[in-house]
């Protein structure tokens, strides 16, 4: 075989690929572009177009591909219609922060009904047998049905175009992504558009997955394996660029290809370090012209503060309350037996620390970074190769982690806060996912298994105390090992938080808090707001690898789990669950979030469905989260007609932010 | 006429082949209070982008107290004493009312902070701060209402807040966006004396397509035109000056 | 020694190493740990009672396997609660580790400390497994890994942990010898780029080389997860290769040979990996896989042992035939009960002194968890995919020849453990 049909045959994977790439993407780009939603769901419902699929070919044998590629997108657009009638509708004016975590919980919802529904396992979903078969082209053997990707591809990505560029609706959907109200004004029910556009995006989504089930099998964990390269494509393309997805689906396609054969130790990391190069040297990707309908200054950011009823002095006895009852608690647990309590409330004690550090950049910078678990898992790594290699003592642990952490904090951030809103978001996943890639790469990380036992010492140069040996005897029992572990990471969350605080309280953090408000007003009263947002990011990234470095400690190990993607969703919703902007919020979502998921998946199987179910409706209903809730029960109508003008009185001292609901800012 | 405090010279800004501001040479002097006018579309909102720092020039300079500022961004060039107010009323509404004034006053504090005292002293334990803060207050009129959120205010009281912002930052010149874009004459009279109480002693320039109240307030005014300067001086020689009134006045009265 | 309230009964929860306050004393053991379990106690009771935690990753991308798993285990504890010739009685909990370590490692410590379990099963995925093997360490329990990967009971090993799932290794030495033999002597090989698929590759090429001539014509890795293949497909179509060797699992593999299949890359190359056979990948294969080859760990047609009774019971129970993870965990159950009995003690401690190397019948023949790494002696078999009789769906496995445990199971020290 010559050298050129070798080339020939690689040009020809990397544009299958890359069709792939595009049918994923293409749908997304749309109801990013259009909407302004991130729509982390388009993975479930790109299986569910497979799922379909798979239900309506499987009883109608040798047809029934043709007539699953037709009716199954369908069906997945009515769903995306429904969904968008029901939930995306009430979030539009709202920060995409808010769709992250909307669609997060779509997401458990759709894939925990697909595995009701369909099963946990691989299902078969046969190629038709028309295409199933290779053809000598070109001087080699190829499959037809890769040839049918690129024509099928290629006709789906040009009818999108023509659809977008030359029908009223394409010009409608285009002209509401620019300018909302001017199109309102026209008569025109955007409203509507909006719901054909995402059932549209939907249907997109289910073409794809039936294309591309055929092409690999039907699985529960399809939808996941894809969202993020699909993210990658449609940023890296240029938001709202339908022409970006496609052209840059079909680059990454061919440049991942030629890296397979040529570059092989580039191999999952190169489509991240695309796209990355691309951001740093044009923020608004390939094809992206401005930021526009995506500028984050459009949606609010609804932080918790100033939602409370409950006045300062309260709120500071019940954090006094609350540490003094995490004080007793492993006392109480040995009395009464249950001392699991401990185990979880180490967790998560560690979890609300992670928060606590998000929210500083989230909650008062208004940075949503979408790939936090970097700093969280690279501090865990950072601590147990230092307690390996350099010293046994937990302290010099976490001060490498927290280091390590600022530092790559100070990095990322020097080449990824001056894009803005969604760009910053997914530059810092890409970074996140960079990382998580690498540490399979590496024998010093330990590959995909991690590193594993690994003894702390708390203490330093040989003065301090080993966990494994530590024994006190007091009255009737004997404090060891365990207590020093808990003691000691009480001590550093509790610490941390107060240094947030103070940081907060402070004129660092009083400009942290008016570059949220405005950030142009911040820097035209002379403030470099860029440079205060990356001073932020490294505090931030520091108290993560604290967080990160903590729990390895602890713990003795370390995995690449701790640097996957799905932490840094959680640790979003944790921090808004719990009402971001106001520290202890976060740390408070993060106990309910870990304590929920650790009874719910103890008994019940659809625990994924009942969270998804939970956070959907938060987002919703309780969007400044769980420290809003006394305000807004005292809010209610019922409670006020039955508690009276008494309570409403004192409420109204503090008018400011009455309704929960949100303004819209158009 | 030999003191400039702001000075531009063949400022210049293209987008693409549209020459939004096409060598513009300004001078403002030190204490003046100078306005900016011009039909729509003439340049003001570049020109003014331009002082700023929002944009960049594509050619000419910038320069404010002697100093080239062309390069710098915009809070650099507000730490130097240009300051601006906003067109649509632009305070930061999540906070309180002396808050946002503090903040301000926090930027222009005389010799920054420590780092100590930057990340960890609560900021509002800073008595040269806050004695600047009641004064800003006061002179705006605003002391009594400081522990409201700025976001209750009326809009009356959020366009003084916006002033007082402004004012906090001890600009020696502030460069005003069409501060009574969109009021009633009565707002526009009230906005004008508030201009009038709280900033009299800087050096200011207004940006306003308003012919007549222009020429109520200004020392000396220059017209643009299709990015062009037109004319200049004062509202008198202005009215008189027959370019300005075919180009300007004739459009916009009929 | 074991009264009512003892440490180890299924009735309470057993004291954790890991805790915080200890009784002092004997006298406090009985006084405090002990009046609190009495009072809690309620179900199981007797001195044989032992409760078994089995946590299985219900959610994430193993969730397929684990449902075998945790049937598995289930139908094990209700077989070894009949019969009447183990004396034990056990109590099952069962909780899901979602593929993550730090989510087994906790639900571990939920059984443990909140349900009483002395004895763990589970978890498929191997750093889930090795942070399993750290904490049955730390925490004096017996534990039953459902993961593969050699350092389990190899590198990472330790004396509380016996498997009864086969290793990687013993996979290798299924197929290597029947690959070189049957299948080429040019081999590419083509790995998930992570530990299990680097293990693949090191121990086959090892063994082949062991007797044989065979010549590695190229390498390549694809990233855990991938779902494109064509490239590579492409680069062993254009090689000299006669067979390749696939050091993948689960969807990763089921996805290189289906994109294979439809590149008609079967035509020139023969398919093998240790995994073709798994009946997820049958599954989801579907025609593809015919024409291909694999080591088999487990099949419910197997006439090894009482596996027959065992599918029987199994079948009248789920309604479906078991899979290897289905009987990995039976296996587990059964074989540790069997040396609770023999130890006459619930107590972990003396099991662990006692089960090694101890004979014993299972689905799979005559059985040992071996003494130097408590590796459970396996047999193996290597096997082509063939079309089924009816001509369509998953593919029937025919069986090659049996390896013996003995024979597959390379020695202890090769492995990395020595107990």
């Amino acid at each position: 075989m010559s050298v050129a049909s070798a080339v020939a045959e690689q040009v020809l994977n990397g544009l299958v690929v890359g069709m792939v790439y595009v049918l994923l993407a293409a749908g997304l780009s749309i109801i990013f572009g259009v909407m302004d939603v991130i729509n982390f769901a388009h993975g479930e419902l790109f299986a569910l177009g497979a799922y379909f699929a798979f239900a309506i070919a499987g009883p109608l044998g040798g047809a029934g591909f043709w007539v699953a590629l037709v009716v199954a997108p369908l069906l997945v657009g009515v769903v995306g219609m429904g969904i968008e009638r029901l939930t995306v509708k009430r979030l539009y004016g709202r920060d995409p922060l808010y769709h992250i975590l909307l669609t997060f919980g779509l997401v458990l919802i759709i894939n925990d009904l697909i595995t009701s529904v369909w099963g946990k396992s691989a299902q078969p979903f046969p190629v038709p047998s028309v295409l199933d078969q290779p053809v000598a082209l070109f001087g080699f053997n190829y499959s037809l049905y890769n040839y049918g990707i690129i024509v099928f591809g290629s006709a789906l990505a040009l009818g999108t175009w023509l659809l977008l560029n030359r029908t009223r609706f394409g010009m409608i959907i285009r002209a509401g992504s620019e300018d909302r109200e001017m199109v309102r004004t026209l008569g025109i029910d955007i409203d509507r558009y909006y719901t054909l556009t995402f059932g549209f995006g939907a249907a997109l989504a289910g073409v794809a997955g039936i294309v591309l089930g055929a092409y690999q099998n039907v699985s529960p964990t399809m939808g996941s394996s894809v969202i993020i390269p699909a993210f990658v494509i449609v940023v890296l393309g240029g938001l709202g660029s339908f022409r970006g997805a496609v052209v840059g689906g079909l680059f990454v396609g061919l440049v991942q290809t030629f890296a397979r054969t040529y570059a092989p130790f580039l191999e999952g990391l190169i489509v991240f370090l695309l796209m990355i190069a691309v951001l740093v040297v044009k923020p608004t990707g390939l094809f992206g012209t401005s930021v526009g309908a995506g500028d984050h200054h459009d949606g609010a950011l609804l932080h918790g503060s100033g939602g409370g009823v409950l006045s300062a002095e309260t709120r500071a006895k019940l954090g006094y309350a609350g540490v003094g009852a995490l004080l007793v608690v492993p006392l109480l647990a040995e009395v009464t037996g249950v001392t699991y309590s401990v185990t979880l409330l180490e967790d998560i004690l560690i979890w609300a620390l992670f928060a606590l550090s998000l929210d500083l950049v989230l909650g008062y910078a208004g940075l949503v970074s979408l790939g936090h678990t970097l700093f969280y898992g690279v501090g865990a790594y950072a601590s147990v190769l230092t307690l390996m290699h350099v010293s046994p003592s937990v302290f010099v642990a976490l001060v490498v982690a927290v280091a390590v952490c600022a530092a790559i904090a100070w990095g990322v951030g020097y080449l990824s806060i001056r894009v803005s809103g969604v760009f910053f978001a997914m530059i810092t996943l890409g970074f996140a996912e960079l990382f998580y890639n690498a540490v399979f790469k590496f024998d010093f990380t330990g590959g995909s298994d991690g590193l594993f036992g690994v003894d702390a010492f708390y203490g330093l140069a040989g003065l301090g105390i080993d966990p494994g040996e530590f024994a006190v005897p007091l009255g009737p029992v004997v404090l060891d090992g365990g207590v020093v572990q808990y003691y000691f990471l009480l001590a550093v969350v509790v610490g941390s938080y107060l240094l947030a605080r103070r940081l907060i309280r402070a004129p660092f953090g009083s400009v942290l808090q008016s570059i949220r408000e405005s950030e142009e007003r911040a820097s035209f009263i002379g403030y470099d707001v860029t440079a205060y947002k990356r001073r932020a990011f490294v505090v931030s990234g520091g108290l993560a690898g604290l967080a990160g470095g903590l729990f390895a400690a602890n713990n003795g190990y370390v995995a690449p789990s701790f640097l996957h993607w799905i932490n840094s969703g959680e640790v979003i919703v944790m921090t808004v669950l719990g009402g971001m902007g106001t520290l202890y919020g976060p740390m408070l979502g993060a106990g309910v979030f870990v304590a929920a998921e650790d009874v719910l998946s103890s008994y019940i199987d659809q625990w994924q469905l009942a969270i998804g179910v939970l956070f959907v409706l938060f987002v919703i209903f309780v969007p400044r989260g769980l420290v809003s809730l006394p305000r807004t029960v005292a809010d209610h109508p019922l409670f006020e007609s039955a508690v009276g003008d008494r309570f409403r009185d004192r409420v109204g001292e503090q008018a400011g932010v009455t309704d929960p609901e949100v303004d819209r800012h158009e | 006429m030999s003191d400039p405090i702001l000075r531009t010279e063949n400022l210049t800004k293209e987008f693409g082949k549209l020459v939004a501001v096409d060598d513009v040479t300004l001078d403002v002097e030190r204490g003046e209070f100078r306005s900016l006018i011009g039909p729509n579309g003439a340049g003001k909102t570049t020109t003014f982008n331009l002082l700023t720092g929002a944009l960049r020039p594509t050619r000419g300079t910038v320069t404010f107290n002697g100093e080239n500022v062309t390069a710098l961004p915009p809070h650099e060039r507000v730490r130097r004493g240009l300051g601006r107010s906003f067109q649509i009323t632009n305070v930061f509404s999540g906070l309180t009312v002396r808050e946002n004034v503090r903040l301000a006053a926090q930027a222009a504090r005389e010799g920054g902070f420590t780092p100590v005292e930057e990340y960890l002293r609560r900021s509002d334990a800073f008595d040269d701060v806050n004695e600047h803060t009641d004064r800003v207050l006061d002179r705006s009129g605003l002391l009594g209402r400081g522990d409201e959120p700025a976001d209750v205010l009326a809009y009356g009281d959020k366009r003084r807040l916006e002033i007082a912002i402004v004012l906090a930052t001890d600009p020696d010149m502030v460069l005003l966006d069409e501060p009574t874009a969109g009021m009633s004459a009565e707002e526009t009279r009230a906005t004008m004396d508030l201009i009038d109480e709280v900033l009299s002693d800087r050096t200011l320039l207004l940006i306003e397509h308003d012919i007549d109240l222009v020429m109520r307030v200004s020392d000396r005014i220059t017209v643009l035109h299709r990015g062009e300067v037109l004319a200049e001086g004062t509202p008198e020689a202005v009215s008189e000056d027959p370019e300005v009134r075919e180009a300007y006045f004739g459009g916009v009265e009929a | 020694m074991r009264d009512d309230c003892s440490a180890d009964s299924g009735a309470q929860p057993r004291p954790s190493r890991r805790r915080f306050v200890q009784a002092a004393g004997l006298a406090g053991v009985t006084g405090l740990t002990g009046v609190a379990g009495c009072l809690g106690g309620g179900g199981g009771g007797g001195s044989n009672a032992i409760t078994y935690g089995v946590i299985s990753p219900m959610t994430g991308p193993y969730g397929g396997l684990a449902v075998g798993q945790r049937n598995g285990a289930e139908l094990a504890i209700r077989h070894v609660n009949e019969n009447e010739d183990i004396d034990v009685e056990i109590t099952g909990v069962y909780e899901d580790t979602e593929a993550d370590p730090s989510t087994g490692r906790r639900k571990a410590q939920s059984v443990v400390e909140q349900d009483g379990a002395s004895y763990l099963m589970g978890a498929i995925s191997s750093s889930v497994a090795l942070a399993l093997n750290e904490f049955a360490a730390e925490e004096e329990l017996i534990y039953n890994p459902g993961g593969a990967a050699v350092p389990i009971t190899g590198s990472n090993c330790n004396e509380w942990v016996f498997r009864a799932e086969t290793n990687t290794a013993q996979m290798a030495e299924a197929v290597s010898d029947y690959t070189a033999e049957n299948l080429g002597t040019k081999v590419w090989f083509h790995i998930a780029d992570y530990a299990y698929g680097e293990s693949v590759m090191q121990r086959v090429e090892r063994r082949m080389r062991d007797g044989h001539d065979i010549e590695v014509v190229g390498r390549s890795r694809s990233q855990l997860g991938s779902t494109n293949y064509n490239s590579y497909v492409s680069q062993i179509a254009n090689s000299d290769a006669e067979v390749a060797v696939l050091g993948m699992t689960g969807g990763d593999l089921i996805n290189f040979v289906k994109q294979a299949a439809s590149q008609g890359l079967k035509e020139s190359v023969n398919l093998m990996s240790p995994t073709m056979t798994f009946s997820v990948v049958r599954g989801a294969l579907g025609e593809a896989a015919y024409g291909t080859y694999g080591g088999v760990r487990y099949l419910p047609t197997l006439e090894t042992g009482d596996n027959q009774s065992f599918v029987e019971a199994y079948q009248s129970e789920y309604d479906s035939l078991p899979d290897n993870f289905a009987r990995a965990a039976y296996m587990s159950i059964r074989m540790t009960a069997r040396g609770i009995a023999e130890a006459g003690s619930t107590d972990p401690a003396e099991v662990k002194e006692v089960l090694p190397g101890l004979e014993m019948d299972t689905i799979l023949g005559p059985n040992q968890f071996r003494d130097c790494d408590h590796q459970a002696m396996n047999p193996v078999w290597p096997g082509e995919l063939v079309a089924p009789d009816g001509g369509s769906g998953p593919a029937t496995v025919e069986l090659g020849e049996m390896i013996a445990g003995a024979d597959a199971l390379p020695d202890c020290g090769e492995l990395g453990c020595s107990l």
